[in-house]
C-alpha cells in the first residue's frame, strides 16, 4: 500500500466507513470536518481531525480549497471523498493532482464525461448500451414540447448537471409541458448552478437497477453484481437489495455486462456505478447514469460477496492491479438495505434534527449496522437526514427480508421521529415480499401506512 | 467570609500570588482549593458544570494499544511540522495538542470576550498561519504590540491565497497563540487581546 495517509472529506457514517477501512488496511486517518462535527464520532475515531470551516457546507465540506490545503498540512498523501458533498466534482480529483495527493477516486475527467448526463448518454450508446428514446439539450419550452411529441408522452424532464432527484419531473401531457419546463430549470439552476435540461421517455412501471464497477489504473474493469434500489421517494433510495430479485440468470449478465463495456470504454478507475432503468412490462433495461463514486448501498454487494469495496478503492488508488478476474468474484445469498433517517414518515418524510435520547442497535449473525450515532448524539439540522444504514444478509431473499423485519423490531431509538416504522411496514407488504417492487410502490403503499397509523392511535386510545 | 479575608497573612497571600502565576501559565481553566473552612476558586474562566451537558463518543483505550499513529482521541492535534517534502515518513500525527475552541462560541466577529478580560482573537478560515508578510521581515505584531480594529495582525493562506486577518478591537497583544507556518483550525484561537 503507497498510501500511508489520508484525508477523509466527509462526515456521518461514511467516514466512519472509510476510518474502518482504513483501521484495516494500515492507513492513517485524518478527518476535515466542519464547526458543527467536530465532537461527533468519526472525529474520535479518526487520528485526527482538522476544523475546515463552519457548519454550512458550502464553507466547509463543499471547500474543496481548504481540503487540499488540510491535506497537505497534515501530512497527508491522498484524499477520500467519501460520497455526496465534492465526490463528483472534478475540481477536487484536479486539485489533487497538481498538488501531488492521490485521489481515492475516479479521474477529474472521468467525473467530467459522466457527470454531464447528456454527454453520458452519448458515451453509452457509443459502447453499445441502450438508452431511452429522447433528446439531446432542450433550451426552450416549445422545443421540448416538439421533442416529447416526437418520442411520446409521458416524458420525464431532467436536469443535464442532475442527480439525486433534484431538477426531475414527470410531464404527462403538452398543456403541463411549460410549467415543468420552468419549475424544472429553475431546480436545475439552484441545485447545480447549470439550469440545462434534457428529456427522456417516462417508463411508469419501472425499476432500477444499477451494476457496481471496478476498474484499475491498468484498463482492467470487473463488476460486483447488481442491486436493485427501486423502492424511492421523492426519486430517492429507501430500500436497496442484491441481487436483483425476479430477473434471469441472463439478464443479470446482460446488464452486468453492459456496464462493464461502458466503464471500459471510457478506461474507468476505481469504484463506479452504472445506474439502469428496468422496463416491467417491456423487460428492456436502459442506461440512467453512470455515479462515479462509492455509493451509500454499496454494503449490499459487499455482503453476498464479500468484497470491501472501499479498501479496493484505496488499493487501485494506490495504484494496484486488480486482485480479482470477474471469474473470482462469488455471488451468495440476499442482502437488503435499510436507510434509516431522520424523518417522519407520516409527515411526508419530514426531516427532524435534535437530541438521540435512546439508542440501542440490533446485533448479531448476519446484521450490519453503519452508523456514526449513539446515545447522547445531536443531529444536526445542517446535513442530510441519514442516522444510519442497517444491512442484513440471508441464505435465501426470504430469509434476509425476515431478518430484517426484526432487527427493525429491535432497533430503539427515542428522541427523534425515524423511518424505522416505515421500514417495518415496508418489509411486511406483501408486493415486497415478492419481489413486485417498482420505483412507485412506495407512493402506491403510502395511504395504507397512514391509515394502519391512524388506527393504531385511535385505537390506542 | 470577611473574617476568613482578615485571617489572611502575607504568607498565605504570597502562596495564593504563587498558585495564580502557575494556573495562568498552565492550560487549566480554574483551580479550587479547600482546606477546612477556607475554599479559594482561581479560574480564567468559569469552572465547568458537573457532569458533561450532553455525552460526547469518546473512544475508549484499547488494551492492545493502536495499530497506526494515534493523536489524544478528544483533542485534534495541530501539526508542528507541515512539511510537504515528500520523502520520508510523513509527520506523526501525535503533536501537541491544541484545544479546539468550542469553550466560547463567537458571534458577530472572531473575538470573543474570555475571563481574565482579554479578547480572543480567533481564525475565521482554516489555513497556513503566518505571522509575517513574507519570510525574512519582521511580524505583523508581537508581544505588547499596540493593534487598532484594522491593524493586521497574521495571514492566512489556503491554497496559494493569502488572507489578510485584522485585529478586530482595540488594545494590546498579550499572546501569540500560534507558531508562524503552522496549520490552524476554523475557529483556533490565535492572539489574545487586552482591549483598551
Amino acid at each position: 500500500m503507497t498510501i500511508r495517509r489520508v484525508l477523509i472529506a466527509n462526515r456521518g457514517e461514511i467516514a466512519v466507513r472509510i476510518i474502518r477501512a482504513c483501521q484495516m488496511l494500515g492507513i492513517e486517518t485524518v478527518l476535515a470536518t466542519s464547526e458543527a462535527d467536530r465532537d461527533a464520532m468519526p472525529a474520535h475515531l479518526a487520528d485526527r481531525a482538522v476544523c475546515i470551516g463552519p457548519a454550512r457546507s458550502t464553507d466547509s465540506y463543499l471547500n474543496f480549497r481548504a481540503i487540499v490545503t488540510a491535506a497537505k498540512a497534515t501530512g497527508c498523501d491522498a484524499v477520500h471523498p467519501g460520497y455526496g458533498f465534492l465526490s463528483e466534482k472534478p475540481e477536487l480529483p484536479d486539485a489533487c493532482a497538481s498538488e501531488g495527493l492521490t485521489f481515492v477516486g475516479p479521474t477529474g475527467d472521468h467525473m467530467r464525461k459522466m457527470g454531464n448526463k447528456i454527454a453520458a448518454r452519448k458515451l453509452a450508446r457509443e459502447a453499445g448500451v441502450p438508452t431511452l428514446a429522447g433528446s439531446e439539450k432542450v433550451s426552450s419550452a416549445t422545443d421540448a414540447a416538439e421533442v416529447a411529441e416526437r418520442i411520446g408522452y409521458p416524458v420525464m424532464m431532467k436536469a443535464a448537471a442532475g442527480g439525486g432527484g433534484r431538477g426531475m419531473k414527470v410531464v404527462h401531457d403538452p398543456s403541463k409541458v411549460s410549467d415543468a419546463f420552468a419549475a424544472a430549470c429553475a431546480e436545475a439552476e439552484s441545485a447545480f448552478g447549470d439550469p440545462t435540461l434534457y428529456l427522456e421517455r417516462f417508463i411508469a412501471n419501472a425499476r432500477h437497477i444499477e451494476v457496481q464497477v471496478l476498474g484499475d489504473k491498468f484498463g482492467n474493469v470487473i463488476h460486483i453484481g447488481e442491486r436493485d434500489c427501486s423502492l424511492q421517494r421523492r426519486h430517492q433510495k429507501v430500500v436497496e437489495e442484491a441481487p436483483a430479485p425476479g430477473i434471469t440468470n441472463a439478464l443479470r449478465q446482460e446488464i452486468c455486462q453492459a456496464a462493464v463495456g461502458l466503464a471500459r470504454n471510457i478506461g474507468y478507475e476505481n469504484a463506479g456505478t452504472c445506474e439502469f432503468i428496468f422496463d416491467e412490462d417491456t423487460r428492456n433495461f436502459y442506461f440512467l447514469e453512470m455515479n462515479t463514486r462509492i455509493q451509500v448501498e454499496h454494503p449490499v454487494s459487499e455482503t453476498i460477496t464479500g468484497i470491501d469495496l472501499v479498501q479496493e478503492q484505496f488499493r487501485i488508488a494506490g495504484g494496484e492491479r486488480l486482485r480479482f478476474k470477474q471469474s473470482d468474484i462469488g455471488f451468495r445469498g440476499h442482502a437488503i438495505e435499510c436507510r434509516i433517517n431522520a424523518e417522519i414518515p407520516e409527515r411526508g418524510f419530514r426531516p427532524n434534527a435534535g437530541l438521540i435520547q435512546t439508542w440501542v442497535a440490533p446485533a448479531g449473525p448476519n446484521i450490519r449496522l453503519d452508523t456514526h450515532c449513539h446515545p447522547g448524539y445531536i443531529v444536526p439540522v445542517f446535513y442530510d437526514s441519514m442516522l444510519a444504514k442497517l444491512i442484513v444478509y440471508g441464505s435465501t431473499r426470504s430469509e434476509a427480508i425476515e431478518r430484517m423485519r426484526r432487527a427493525l423490531e429491535l432497533f430503539a431509538i427515542t428522541g427523534i421521529g425515524t423511518t424505522i416504522p416505515f421500514l417495518h411496514f415496508m418489509m411486511g407488504r406483501a408486493e415486497f415480499i415478492s419481489g413486485q417492487v417498482s420505483t412507485h410502490l412506495i407512493d402506491d403503499v403510502m395511504p395504507d401506512f397512514l391509515s394502519q397509523n391512524t388506527a393504531a392511535a385511535s385505537g390506542a386510545g | 467570609m470577611s473574617d476568613g479575608l482578615s485571617s489572611l497573612k502575607e504568607e498565605d497571600v504570597q502562596r495564593l500570588t504563587r498558585l495564580i502565576e502557575s494556573l495562568d501559565a498552565s492550560t487549566f481553566d480554574y483551580l479550587q482549593l479547600r482546606v477546612g473552612d477556607l475554599e479559594v476558586t482561581i479560574g480564567k474562566r468559569a469552572p465547568a458544570l458537573t457532569g458533561p451537558a450532553t455525552p460526547t463518543y469518546v473512544v475508549p483505550p484499547s488494551p492492545l494499544g493502536k495499530t497506526s499513529v494515534g493523536a489524544a482521541p478528544t483533542t485534534p492535534a495541530a501539526s508542528s511540522a507541515p512539511s510537504s517534502a515528500a520523502s520520508g515518513p510523513p509527520p506523526s500525527l501525535q503533536t501537541a495538542p491544541t484545544p479546539p475552541a468550542r469553550a466560547t462560541p463567537s458571534g458577530s466577529g472572531a473575538a470573543s470576550t474570555a475571563a481574565a478580560g482579554t479578547i480572543e482573537i480567533k481564525s475565521q478560515i482554516m489555513g497556513m498561519f503566518y505571522s509575517q508578510p513574507e519570510p525574512g521581515s519582521p511580524p505583523f505584531v508581537s508581544i505588547g504590540a499596540e493593534v487598532k480594529e484594522d491593524t493586521t495582525v497574521c495571514l492566512i493562506e489556503v491554497m496559494k491565497t493569502f488572507n489578510a486577518m485584522t485585529a478586530g478591537v482595540k488594545g494590546v497583544i498579550t499572546e501569540i497563540c500560534v507558531k508562524n507556518a503552522q496549520l490552524v483550525e476554523y475557529g483556533q484561537v490565535l492572539f489574545r487581546i487586552r482591549p483598551s
